[in-house]
């Protein structure tokens, strides 16, 4: 049975609590107490320092033997050999705002996502940043590994609202231009797009010298289509409408989504950029993961 | 087709409301945020395509289950044919029931008949009330139509097999033309049958067939109440070898035993009744080894043969002593009577002239005469003999006899003897054509016709030449050579020929005077073979031909004694007929029915048979009349049987399809339950209802539509 902090891992869990800072402090603590059992554990974090525990920090950090010798407590600090920069680059599209049935929208998930990665990073001494876009870029705040970071890239994200049209191609441009060093780009999307310009622009991140996560997120609704009956679909960035016999065409509807993911995630492969398709319905641990994948090939 | 509640029929018009329905208040698709709308569109155009059809065929669906509805609720009806133009009009119904003695085969403790009445009663109460109801059997005439339905009723109740029917096609026919007098009705004739082929032969389906083609609006049913592989043993006609046997001869009868029941073999009795047709005694009894189906073909032989039979009438039966599902064939039964020879008066100008004839008549080989006792006279003792003795005289070669012979002759005749004249050399024209004995001979002599030719009857059914039949192929007519005869002219009105010559001149006539028989042959049949001065005027009594000469002679002589009573068997129903003896006078007697029940009847005065038309029992009946034992005139002690041809009980059966192959088609159903029959009556009386039927396509349409629509506007939660 898994343990209570591990329960956070999942959106329907996470979403029970409000503050978004909490949200990546139990996402992430459920992640590592997964992690421990797992063999990748210590490769992603080292041992760095001792420091005094203060009131806030976890008693299992404790180091009982350090107290033994001095009789005072001591929390384990750990540390990256290697620091990275990472930037977390958020779509606030409006089709990133949409839900069904599910309890998170996408950028809610996103933003969950976002959020407990950037704690992650914070926590292991890493700068991170956070880009904002939705035509372009909109927003950004410059990476830096202080722990008051975190704060301020919590409170950006949870202001967030996805509300405009997208172009997640010319925004990655944009963000390629900015980029000075080499960093990690988590892309937070759902990507619904042409994708030749979309690759292109995310080509072009990689042979900047970025290491490029895409994280594809996807309602479950637009992954399983779930709709019965006859249903008028309207996008919510264009205002198109289309009218479908949705049970008759779920079949059309998956072999086209999935021959979309299909796609994007070959020519990611190609690239080597990472790409790691999500719906909403999925645990955190499963993009968390991916994180420290990538990061322990640059350590 | 038509429809109990054809306004209804209107409501067919509501389909026009889904159409509306379907055209103006289009239900709206549910509406709902999509994103990944690019990926939806790829494959629009087809899937909008599937759409529009499934529109089309739930808006189809609707309109047909409203037509349906609508169809179902006027109530339509199938008629059968014959009812053309008559929908609503009454009934006319003819129930005609095989009442033949086959339908008392018994099957689960009921017989065939049991099982028809009760079908057509049941029958019966399914009509409606107005409905003109004819009970037919076989017995009788189609007589009418009831009263009303009880009568009817009443009348099937009080249905008995019987012996005495009609064939069955025949009367179906009479009730065919009986049901189709009513020419405002509905006409149905029932037909309730065993389907055996002892009443299903081609020439009733012929008859049947061309009844209802005279009668096109008339609908035939025929009800099977047989049992589809009847089981039965059964006594073949009976073949008495003479019915008619002289003392010292034996009795003897022959018949087949049939059986298909298989198993243990059989035993066959034979049963005599005593003199008096009392009480009946076993003579004689034989096993018969079963014979199973597959040999069936080859039924076993049995023969009885009773010696020592006293004189008298002697009755009898043949008895199957089995138990089996039809009893009525396992009795056959017979009457044979034995008679003291009769006596014949031979008489020739010298003895030697008979000596044949004799010999052919009463052979001296045999110790005891058997049929005739035959005396010799000359002619010239003729005129002084009492020939009231005699049964009949016979003169062979006669010459010019005085007038007072002639008519001595004559009133034998009158009185019931028979008098044989066989003309030869001696025979003298200007004697023979003496009105006397004209009287006699059947017209004056013409000419001794030289002609060389031989006896060649024709045909062989007269009376005095029937007992040759049997045996026509085997006779050497053309060895019967006749050289001289007598030819006649003016051959008198009540005369005719018996025999003719290979030439065609009459060889042997008959001339009838009172209740005798006067018979003259052309040719001598006592001439020698090698006369002393002449030529011999045939070669009958030649060594080559000797026996077509005795049959003949033999014949020619019983049928001038009268001696043969004709047949004492008959068929059921038909009119049984014993012929008196010429000197016998009855005026009444007493019938005695196998039932034991005895009758005072009046004979007709005058007529020499006694006829009985009462004849629907089976069994031995008998005929009798006081009178001393003296006066033989006024005493009689006859009998006669009645049986069932053994072919009607024949119970193999006819296959359903054929009948109605050979019947018009569509006029006749066969039916083989109740329920079917039933279900006759009520498409006759109501005509099929198809409600039932249109409902539950209406519920399958239904269904469907639902699946469809639920499916296709099933609302998102």
């Amino acid at each position: 049975m898994p343990s209570t902090v591990e329960s956070y891992l999942k959106p329907e869990v996470i979403r029970q609590i409000s503050r978004l800072d909490l949200r990546a402090q139990f996402i992430v603590k459920g992640f590592l107490q997964g992690l421990h059992a797992s063999p990748l554990q210590g490769f992603s974090v080292e041992f760095s320092e001792h420091r005094r525990y203060a009131p806030g920090d976890d008693p299992k950090d404790i180091d009982w033997l350090a107290f033994a010798k001095t009789d005072r407590y001591y929390v384990k600090k750990f540390e990256a050999e290697t620091n990275i920069t990472g930037y977390l680059a958020m779509d606030l599209s409006a089709s990133m705002g949409y839900r069904y049935r599910q309890e998170l929208s996408k950028f809610e998930y996103a933003t969950c996502l976002a959020a407990a990665l950037c704690y992650l990073m914070v926590h292991q001494n890493d700068p991170v940043g956070l880009v904002t876009f939705g035509e372009r870029i909109v927003d950004s705040l410059a990476p830096k590994s202080k722990r008051a970071q975190i704060g301020n890239i919590l409170s950006l994200l949870a202001r967030l609202e996805p509300t405009d049209k997208t172009n997640v191609a010319n925004s990655l441009n944009q963000l390629a231009a900015m980029l000075k060093h080499s960093s990690l780009v988590m892309v937070f999307s759902d990507l619904l797009e042409d994708p030749e310009p979309l690759l292109a622009s995310l080509r072009r991140l990689r042979h900047g010298g970025h290491d490029v996560i895409v994280f594809h997120i996807l309602d479950q609704a637009e992954v399983e289509f779930p709709f019965e009956g006859l249903v008028e679909l309207e996008d919510p960035e264009t205002n198109e409408r289309l009218e479908v016999d949705a049970d008759g065409y779920r079949a059309d509807y998956l072999e086209e989504i999935n021959s979309f993911r299909d796609m994007l995630g070959r020519e990611c492969v190609k690239s080597k950029i990472d790409y790691v398709p999500l719906d909403t319905s999925m645990p955190f641990d499963h993009a968390l993961m991916e994180y420290l994948l990538n990061r322990r090939d640059w350590g | 087709m038509s429809f109990l509640t054809p306004m209804l029929l209107g409501g067919i018009g509501l389909i026009a409301l889904p159409i509306v329905l379907h055209l103006v208040m289009r239900q709206e698709p549910k509406l709902l945020l999509f994103p990944a709308l690019r990926f939806v569109r790829q494959r629009r155009d087809s899937n909008r395509r599937r759409v529009k059809l499934r529109h089309w065929l739930l808006l189809a669906m609707r309109c047909l289950l409203i037509a349906l509805f609508a169809f179902a609720l006027a109530r339509p009806t199938l008629r059968g044919s014959g009812l053309k133009g008559k929908e609503g009009a009454p009934l006319a119904v003819a129930m005609v029931v095989d009442n033949s003695p086959r339908m008392q085969y018994v099957h689960k403790n009921r017989t065939r008949l049991d099982e028809a009445t009760e079908i057509a009663g049941k029958l019966l109460n399914k009509l409606p009330a107005d409905t003109q109801v004819a009970v037919v059997d076989l017995g009788r005439a189609a007589g009418g139509f009831a009263r009303d339905l009880g009568t009817a009723r009443t009348r099937l109740s009080n249905l008995r097999a019987s012996a005495s029917i009609r064939p069955l096609a025949e009367v179906a026919a009479e009730a065919i033309t009986l049901v189709a007098d009513k020419e405002e009705y509905r006409q149905e004739v029932f037909l309730y049958t065993d389907l055996s082929s002892a009443a299903w032969n081609e020439e009733g389906l012929q008859t049947l067939s061309a009844a209802l083609s005279a009668e096109p609006d008339v609908k035939l049913y025929l009800i099977d109440v047989g049992v589809d592989e009847p089981t039965n043993a059964s006594l073949g006609d009976l073949k008495v070898r003479r019915t008619v046997l002289r003392p010292g001869e034996s009795l003897h009868v022959e018949t087949l035993v049939e059986t298909n029941e298989g198993g243990s073999s059989t035993l066959v009795e034979l049963w005599l009744s005593g003199d008096n047709g009392d009480k009946m005694t076993k003579r004689g009894q034989q096993i018969v080894a079963a014979t199973d189906k597959s040999s069936s073909d080859k039924p076993a032989e049995v023969a009885f043969e009773v010696t020592d039979l006293p004189l008298g009438t002697h009755q009898a039966m043949v008895k199957l002593a089995t138990n089996d599902p039809l009893a009525v064939d396992n009795e056959r039964y017979f009457t044979v009577e034995v008679r003291p020879p009769e006596r014949v008066l031979l008489v020739a100008e010298k003895p030697s002239d008979a000596l044949f004839v004799q010999e052919a008549l009463n052979p001296t080989l045999w110790e005891q005469p058997l049929r005739f006792v035959c005396e010799t006279m000359l002619f010239d003792e003729l005129a002084q003999t009492d020939l009231t003795k005699y049964k009949s005289v016979l003169l062979l070669d006669p010459p010019a006899q005085s007038t007072d012979t002639w008519q001595q002759l004559l009133d034998f005749a009158n009185q019931g003897g028979g008098v044989g004249l066989f003309l030869g050399h001696r025979a003298r024209r200007d004697a023979f054509n003496s009105v006397e004995a004209q009287q006699l001979l059947p017209g004056p002599l013409v000419r001794k016709s030289r002609d060389a030719t031989y006896l060649r009857p024709r045909r062989l059914d007269h009376p005095a030449l029937v007992g040759l039949r049997d045996y026509e192929e085997s006779i050497p007519w053309k060895t019967c050579n006749v050289f001289t005869y007598w030819q006649f002219e003016d051959v008198a009105d009540d005369t005719y020929p018996i025999a003719t010559y290979a030439n065609g001149d009459p060889a042997i006539l008959e001339r009838t005077a009172g209740r005798g028989r006067i018979i003259t042959m052309t040719t001598p049949i006592s001439d020698s073979l090698d006369p002393e001065g002449r030529d011999p005027w045939n070669v009958l009594t030649a060594p080559a031909v000797a026996w077509p000469f005795v049959a003949i002679v033999e014949e020619l002589t019983g049928y001038l004694t009268q001696d043969s009573t004709g047949d004492l068997t008959f068929a059921a129903g038909t009119t049984a007929r014993v012929s008196l003896d010429a000197n016998q006078q009855i005026s009444s007697y007493v019938l005695r029915q196998p039932d034991g029940q005895a009758m005072r009847r009046t004979a007709t005065p005058g007529e020499r048979t006694l006829q009985v038309s009462v004849t629907d029992q089976l069994g031995n009946y008998r005929l009798t009349s006081g009178g001393s034992a003296t006066e033989s005139s006024g005493r009689l002690d006859r009998g006669f049987s009645i049986n069932l041809p053994a072919e009607t009980t024949n119970l193999a059966r006819v296959a359903p399809e054929t009948l109605l192959d050979a019947l018009p088609e569509g006029r006749a159903e066969v039916a083989q339950s109740l329920t079917d029959a039933q279900d006759y009556v009520d498409v006759g009386s109501r005509g099929r209802e198809l409600f039932s039927w249109i409902m539950a396509i209406v519920t399958i349409v239904w269904c469907g539509e639902h699946l469809l629509a639920n499916r296709f506007y099933r609302s998102a939660p």
